[in-house]
């Protein structure tokens, strides 16, 4: 695990309620809710050795590789 | 209403425009050259049958439900829980798309002029850059449109200065296998041709919406036309090599030198083309923001702008170690994918709603006649 990547994210997400919560404090608890879930799934994804992992494009191409070889 | 801005017709246009326009122009040449060999300039004209479609259908579904954008009257037309996995569904393509395309703008930028710059600098300084857009709401979105189709325009006026590098003999055997490459070359750039759905988070939006038909395939009609010469001038410099370069078009304007002195031009070509990509990426990134504030029902759009970047960012590295895989989505899936939940998906759902429709004014219609008539006849139905 890359330290450095985990404490410039941390910052960024510290740096993201800073400039959010002033608007977001008005605003009804689920939309604090979606801001704080969304930012913590993009924090924990940004902790993994993305390029190298298998996640969505894999499972569209393989649903869809059979047309795609026809193509060939 | 989450979104208080106001578009035009024409710039609701323009936008989709940019937005399909922008990645297509400099990676179609290839794909379609590949399979049509030197029929390619016919391929574009195949493929924008999908753009024609997808615009039928994003215009018909406003007409019935005019103030709601996709996520919303799935749920309308299909009932509330498929409805909302429709619209999951819907959210997933556009907000993975964005990735990608943020990826391939990336990876083209790399490739061709900034060999040193680690890619995610490329990536996290656009998605910054679309997400001050973003936050800024549609009507900043369609300014910066209506002003960059203009400057997108320049590139073909810069065309004709390849006349002499042009060999007629290219052309021919016109058809020589039959239409069935030309048909094949088309497949790619359909997918691109489909991504004009978009506009369907756009429509609520639009002021004069009874011109929204007219625009949206005056649009299709202009990307088709711009493809297909594009394509035509990619054949005539290079013949049926066009499919061996990765960007044929920045090949292709590298070219140009007119007395030693106007050289180099595919800088200028990049810059247009970068800002076309600026609005492509946000358009995408607008419609994934709305869309995800409208599925889940928020009072506004504005501070879940910066979390789904990062997502975005996330999804441009996820599982793409490098450009051949990158490209191999582009060639495997995305001429089945995007038609499918773009074009196809949003048919069926027209089909359905106009049937509700139908099957409604039947009912008040048999009710007003004969209430108590009706009133067993629905009920017949029901059961």
């Amino acid at each position: 695990m890359k330290w450095g990547l985990v404490a410039g994210m941390s910052a960024l997400v510290c740096i993201l309620f800073a400039i959010e919560w002033p608007r977001l404090s008005r605003l009804p608890r689920r939309d604090k809710m979606t801001f704080i879930a969304l930012v913590f799934i993009g924090w924990v994804l940004s902790m993994f050795d993305l390029p190298n992992l298998p996640g969505p494009t894999t499972m569209i191409n393989e649903i869809f590789e059979p047309l795609g070889h026809y193509l060939e | 209403m989450l979104e208080q801005g106001k578009i035009s017709s024409a710039q609701m246009g323009k936008m989709i425009f940019l937005a399909v326009i922008a990645s297509a122009v400099t990676a179609v040449p290839s794909y379609s050259g590949k399979y049509a060999q030197n029929d390619l300039w016919l391929s574009p004209a195949w493929a924008s049958l999908t753009g024609f479609l997808t615009v039928y259908a994003a215009i018909a579904l406003n007409k019935l439900y005019p103030q709601k954008s996709v996520v919303e009257y799935s749920t309308d037309i299909i009932g509330t829980i498929p409805g909302k996995l429709f619209g999951l569904l819907i959210l997933f393509f556009y907000i993975h798309m964005t990735g990608l395309i943020a990826r391939g703008y990336a990876e083209f930028i790399i490739g061709n002029f900034l060999p040193q710059t680690p890619i995610s600098i490329v990536i996290i300084t656009m998605i910054a850059v679309c997400a001050y857009a973003v936050k800024a709401g549609v009507e900043s979105i369609g300014r910066t449109a209506q002003l960059f189709f203009f400057f997108f325009m320049f590139p073909l006026i810069l065309m004709p200065f390849l006349l002499r590098d042009m060999k007629p003999d290219f052309l021919f055997p016109m058809l020589e296998h039959g239409l069935l490459p030309s048909l094949k070359g088309a497949l790619i750039p359909q997918g691109y041709f489909s991504e004009a759905f978009l506009m369907s988070f756009f429509l609520p939006f639009v002021t004069d919406r009874g011109k929204g038909m007219r625009s949206g395939m005056l649009t299709i009609l202009g990307i088709a036309l711009m493809l297909t010469c594009i394509n035509l001038f990619i054949l005539l410099v290079f013949g049926t090599q066009a499919a061996d370069y990765l960007y044929p078009v920045m090949v292709a304007f590298r070219y140009i030198s007119i007395a030693d002195f106007f050289e180099n031009l595919d800088s200028v070509v990049m810059t247009v083309w970068i800002l076309g990509m600026f609005v492509k990426i946000s358009i995408f990134y607008y419609a994934t923001v709305l869309g995800t504030s409208q599925w889940l029902g928020l009072a506004d759009y504005r501070p879940i702008v910066l979390p789904i970047g990062i997502l975005i960012a996330a999804l441009s590295f996820w599982s793409i170690p490098n450009l051949n895989q990158a490209s191999r989505f582009d060639v495997i899936s995305f001429p089945f994918y995007g038609p499918l939940m773009q074009t196809i998906c949003p048919l069926l759902l027209l089909g359905l709603a106009l049937l509700r429709k139908k099957g409604k004014q039947q009912s008040q219609a048999q009710m007003t006649m004969a209430p108590e008539q009706a009133h067993t006849h629905t009920e017949k139905q029901e059961g």
